[in-house]
């Protein structure tokens, strides 16, 4: 009798509680204000005005909506910090994977099954990209939507290739193979070999997470509790790494000095975010040609690329407001807004079946080949895992100072990675 | 023996006098080569960047010392991407406004140091010189809270309030006024000129050359502020030139193009100051140092 009270009032809880949770209204009856902070309304450009241009059709369709476009750096978030300490409104966000888990702990990002009816959210789903859709999730719940997100490419240049005697048809798979066709360059021309954005003040370490997973280990443990890259398969993957610097193949390039090398033709291979997809083309036209690949695996280990880029995330909890939210959380992330998203910013599409559709982004596909990597990884996408706790950023920074001195500082790799993954687990929580 | 005693200096002195003179004319040959080469060093850049402003995107990085194919799309870019001409009057109301204030709660503030002495005087003014220490990034959240309960946010006004007064302004003329001669102003008093009158039509006047460096210091450098209008402004419209400039440096890659295009415009007026008061320029930077 007891143990069926219990069940029964268990059973009772679970229907209740998740009804509670959902503090949204059910529609927008009056005007209401939301702030949309993004950090691609801080850059003028192209990023810029897609941004703008969708706010814009959203407030048209929907004209109860007044959607206030924040510029903030992602770089650091200060300003919603501040703004939060001011008590100002932050509604929506435009937040980097890497910053997920600080976002949800300090600025409230709300999970969506917290505040959204679980029926829209699974209709709202339908048709995204499974993988694409585990980007936002921590802890079980989903705080984001993926929305400017890409995989990493490796770019190169076919005349450099051409020049070297290697057959730009068939671009390197393998980092064994990267190492071979840089060499050739190297040798045979006066470009260099090859370079990434591993390392460096801008990379954080999304690019880093990819190449261990690639060599099936991990940064961190699923549980995000515990760091793990200080294992044999984190370890091996920065020797290789170390290898190619060693042999003199792997340029120690910052970010500006790795694009601008290689959309002046100066750098055979470049593997980065597809996202500078533009910038490249801008400097290869009518210089060189430029093409792209997916990114090079550890022998016959498939690859497990994660992505960059950013979620949305709804941090109001005016009820009002968080409906507001998340009909623009699903105008930017509908076939539309991946359309623009895609072909005027130059990130990945979630919903695949945009991609032949002749209404959205089939004709665009064609006139851009260089995409039909980063949609080939799709498949294969896996999340960028943010570090948790308040020291996140000091872990990441602690974990690739160690991963830059073992490639560039000649430092002991397996040693110095353990020292490092030492003091980062004490930062964390 | 006399003679040779008096020609021999006679004799040599033309030799030693044409040695010293080639020596002179070598070291002058030489010290003017060092300056041509020192000034070529110092301006190249920003001749690259004027140049570089005319390359297209795909012969941005040709090395060539003039573009093989000018263009002036990079400043069309730039003027289409971000209010330049809204960016550079909020600049320069930023800079012209702070300057004028900073220079008159110096001023006020250094003559009360330097005319009276007063409880804890020695006190107060190491209090402000201690202001000094203090980088304005320790500030800059308490100032953007006090901005934002003041409906502020996102305007010049609030960019220039936590400027309209500086500790280097007050110490710099403070210590110009204490130099003063005091008999000249015990002469005014005697007149019958008041202390207003001693500061405005005494003090003033004489001290315009430390009161111009000072200008041109507190004017470069609020030009050239970035931290506090990046936290502040929320729109291009109410931003700063600087700013403007970093909004062409993205995620996706940095428009080299149009951001040299940007700090060519951005550079001219401070550029114009600087040919028109080249020596004020000169002479402020070597009384108070680079700040």
């Amino acid at each position: 009798m007891l143990r069926t009270s219990i069940l029964a009032c268990l059973l009772a809880l679970s229907t209740a509680v998740p009804a509670l949770a959902q503090t949204m209204a059910p529609s927008i009856e009056q005007p209401v204000t939301i702030t949309f902070y993004n950090y691609n309304l801080a850059a003028a450009g192209l990023g810029a005005e897609a941004t703008q241009k969708l706010i814009n059709e959203f407030m048209a369709a929907n004209p109860n909506v007044t959607v206030t476009g924040v510029p903030y750096g992602s770089a650091d978030g200060s300003r919603i910090q501040a703004d939060l300490a001011a008590g100002l409104p932050v509604d929506v966000v435009q937040t980097v994977f890497s910053d997920l888990d600080f976002s949800v702990t300090n600025f409230g990002a709300q999970a969506l099954e917290d505040i959204v009816p679980a029926g829209e959210i699974a209709t709202h789903l339908q048709g995204m990209h499974p993988n694409g859709t585990k980007l936002g999730v921590l802890n079980g719940k989903t705080y984001g939507l993926a929305y400017t997100f890409s995989t990493p490419v490796l770019f190169y240049n076919a005349d450099l290739f051409r020049a070297a005697g290697l057959d730009p048809d068939n671009p390197p798979k393998t980092w064994a193979d990267v190492k071979s066709a840089a060499l050739a360059v190297e040798e045979k021309t006066d470009a260099e070999g090859f370079t990434a954005g591993i390392t460096g003040p801008s990379a954080v370490d999304w690019l880093f997470q990819g190449v261990v997973r690639s060599n099936n280990g991990e940064v961190i443990s699923r549980d995000r509790k515990t760091l793990k890259f200080a294992e044999p398969e984190a370890i091996e993957a920065v020797a290789m790494l170390r290898d190619l610097y060693d042999a003199g193949v792997y340029e120690n390039y910052d970010f500006a000095g790795a694009v601008d090398g290689m959309a002046s033709g100066n750098l055979a291979m470049y593997l980065q975010t597809s996202a500078l997809q533009g910038s490249l083309v801008a400097g290869a036209n009518g210089n060189y040609e430029l093409r792209s690949s997916t990114m090079p695996r550890f022998a016959d280990k498939p690859t497990r690329p994660n992505n960059s880029g950013s979620a949305l995330t709804i941090h109001t909890t005016d009820p009002l407001k968080q409906r507001a939210a998340w009909e623009l959380m699903k105008f930017l992330t509908s076939e539309h807004g991946y359309t623009i998203i895609t072909s005027e910013i130059g990130y990945l599409p979630l919903r695949p079946a945009i991609v032949t559709d002749p209404k959205y982004l089939a004709g665009w596909i064609a006139d851009h080949p260089l995409v039909a990597p980063n949609l080939e990884q799709l498949d294969r996408l896996e999340p960028w895992d943010p570090m948790p706790g308040a020291n996140y950023r000091q872990i990441v920074k602690t974990m690739m100072d160690a991963v830059e001195m073992s490639i560039f500082g000649g430092a002991d790799v397996a040693t110095t990675l353990a020292d490092a993954q030492a003091n980062a687990q004490a930062l964390m929580p | 023996m006399t003679i040779d005693v008096i020609a021999r200096p006679a004799r040599a002195r033309p030799v030693t006098l044409r040695r010293i003179s080639n020596r002179s004319g070598l070291n002058t040959a030489a010290g003017h080569l060092l300056m041509v080469l020192l000034s070529i060093f110092c301006l190249f850049p920003v001749y690259w960047m004027l140049v570089s402003s005319f390359r297209p995107a795909n012969t941005l990085f040709e090395t060539s010392l003039w573009p093989t194919q000018p263009s002036l799309d990079n400043y069309t870019r730039a003027v289409d991407a971000i209010p330049i001409a809204r960016m550079l009057i909020n600049t320069l109301v930023f800079s012209a406004v702070s300057t004028v204030f900073q220079l008159l709660t110096g001023i006020l503030a250094a003559f009360a140091f330097a005319r009276w002495k007063f409880p804890f005087d020695k006190l107060v003014y190491t209090g402000v010189a201690l202001t000094w220490l203090v980088p304005f990034q320790v500030v800059m959240i308490p100032n953007y809270l006090l901005i934002a309960q003041m409906g502020l946010l996102d305007s010049v006004l609030a960019l220039i309030l936590p400027n309209i007064a500086a500790a280097l302004a007050i110490m710099l003329l403070a210590q110009a006024m204490r130099g003063f001669p005091k008999e000249v102003i015990e002469a005014a008093r005697m007149d019958g000129a008041s202390n207003w009158r001693v500061l405005w039509e005494v003090l003033v006047p004489n001290l315009r050359g430390t009161i111009a460096s000072l200008a041109i210091l507190i004017f470069i450098s609020t030009w050239n502020e970035y931290f506090w209008p990046l936290l502040l402004s929320r729109t291009a419209e109410n931003s700063v030139i600087q700013i403007g400039i970093q909004m062409f440096m993205t995620a996706e890659g940095n428009q080299w193009g149009p951001l040299m295009a940007a700090s060519t415009l951005a550079s001219l007026p401070v550029l114009v100051i600087y040919v028109v008061l080249q020596r004020q320029v000169v002479q402020s930077f070597m009384k108070s140092g680079i700040r």
